[in-house]
């Protein structure tokens, strides 16, 4: 789902970059020193992330991780996203460097939507509430990124409609892997350690 | 100790993932596409495809000349090939439209549509337009040797594009994580740094 380089006019990425800006600053202020090290893991993740190929569908796509990223980290998602795409974007030839901006957003807005709509549910004590929302979380997101991509599209493809079905059905089995993959982290981190999930919500982000 | 407990989850988590990435054989299918064009006569094909070998179906084509007015376009088939005839001896611009944000292009000079359609070649005859003494003349020599390298040459070319299409490397992975952690490091630096600057204010 990263824009390739030269798609996009210039507009489009200068606004893209004033929210990214907008997100990694609130983010950086709110990285306290013992959430570093959780960040950098997390971008190494959604870094890997993209390597994995789903081969399921009519086109080529894979694994995002941004969903997690949002649920565990809020705000600090912007940071640890921008750092993986960069990289992805220099050594992989991903996306590209000039649409940083608009990827950065596409990818860390949702996570962030995410992390306010399902943290408090997620964070519960019941059982199977808490892992719906985690599915939620993961599925949700890949789908809000599909359609921040075909908004930044707007302007160079014809119709919004066309290519935002485009990508929401080449991405539904990412959409469904990566609902499973949050369920069983957040499944995991509930029974290893809650305080993963419960320290962000007691203290805020 | 919680925090250490904390971090260790997560790095569970990422060596899963990891994990996942090599066991799926690396040459990993992701986003990015390409696209590779040659000229063999007065035709020029092209491949397109996914980086990892993937074939970019039905993806749009559109040719550009010098200054960059289209002359063509066209789809690719169920292989990702597309080929035309030469529309006009420029420098052409091949540019691939994927779709969902995925663009790549190509160039070819003018000089390799020159050489590769003989346009050159025709000029040479009209200097020394005598036949050879083998029975055979210069152009005839020259389209039998362009058209044999032509045949030799294409598994090459498969095979450079090939190559170009490679998913990345182990090396290239393991080498974007380290870069993560060692940027984790200096950001543990400075806020160490600013902490303890806040201490020493509050010292004196």
């Amino acid at each position: 789902m990263h824009i390739s380089e030269g798609v996009l006019s210039a507009p489009v990425l200068v606004t893209g970059a004033a929210f990214a800006a907008a997100g990694i600053s609130v983010g950086l202020k709110k990285m306290g020193y013992e959430k570093i090290p959780q960040v950098a893991v997390l971008s190494s993740a959604f870094f890997v992330a993209s390597l994995i190929h789903v081969p399921i569908g009519p086109s080529s796509v894979h694994l995002i991780l941004n969903g997690i990223n949002g649920l565990l980290l809020g705000w600090l998602c912007f940071p640890s996203i921008l750092v993986a795409l960069a990289l992805q974007a220099i050594l992989f030839q991903f996306g590209g460097i000039t649409v940083l901006g608009v990827n950065t957003v596409t990818m860390a807005l949702p996570g962030l939507i995410c992390y306010y709509l399902f943290g408090k549910l997620v964070n519960r004590e019941g059982g199977l509430l808490s892992l719906v929302a985690a599915f939620a979380c993961g599925f949700l997101s890949v789908l809000f990124s599909g359609i921040l991509v075909a908004l930044s599209l707007l302007f160079t493809e014809q119709s919004f409609m066309s290519v935002a079905k485009l990508i929401v059905v080449a991405h539904l089995p990412v959409m469904i892997i990566e609902g499973i993959i949050t369920l069983f982290c957040v499944a995991f981190l509930k029974r290893v350690k809650p305080e993963v999930l419960g320290g962000i919500y007691g203290k805020g982000p | 100790m919680e925090k250490g407990h904390n971090i260790k989850s997560s790095l569970i988590i990422l060596l899963l993932a990891s994990i996942l990435v090599i066991s799926n054989n690396l040459p990993a299918l992701a986003h990015k596409v390409i696209i590779f064009a040659w000229v063999e006569g007065d035709t020029v094909f092209t491949e397109s495809k996914f980086s990892g070998g993937k074939e970019a179906i039905n993806a749009q084509v559109l040719v550009f000349d010098r200054g960059g007015k289209q002359l063509l376009e066209g789809k690719t088939n169920n292989k990702g090939e597309f080929s035309f005839k030469i529309p006009k001896l420029t420098d052409l611009r091949i540019v691939l439209n994927a779709g969902m944000g995925h663009k790549a292009e190509w160039r070819i000079p003018e000089l390799e549509i020159q050489e590769a359609s003989g346009v050159l070649g025709s000029k040479i005859p009209t200097e020394s337009s005598q036949p050879v003494a083998v029975g055979l003349s210069k152009e005839e020599i020259k389209e039998l040797i362009e058209e044999s390298l032509d045949r030799k040459l294409r598994p090459i070319v498969r095979m450079m594009t090939e190559s170009q299409s490679k998913g990345p490397s182990v090396t290239e992975i393991l080498g974007g994580i380290g870069y993560i952690l060692g940027l984790m490091g200096v950001a543990i630096y400075f806020k160490n740094r600013g902490k303890k600057r806040h201490k020493e204010n509050h010292d004196n």
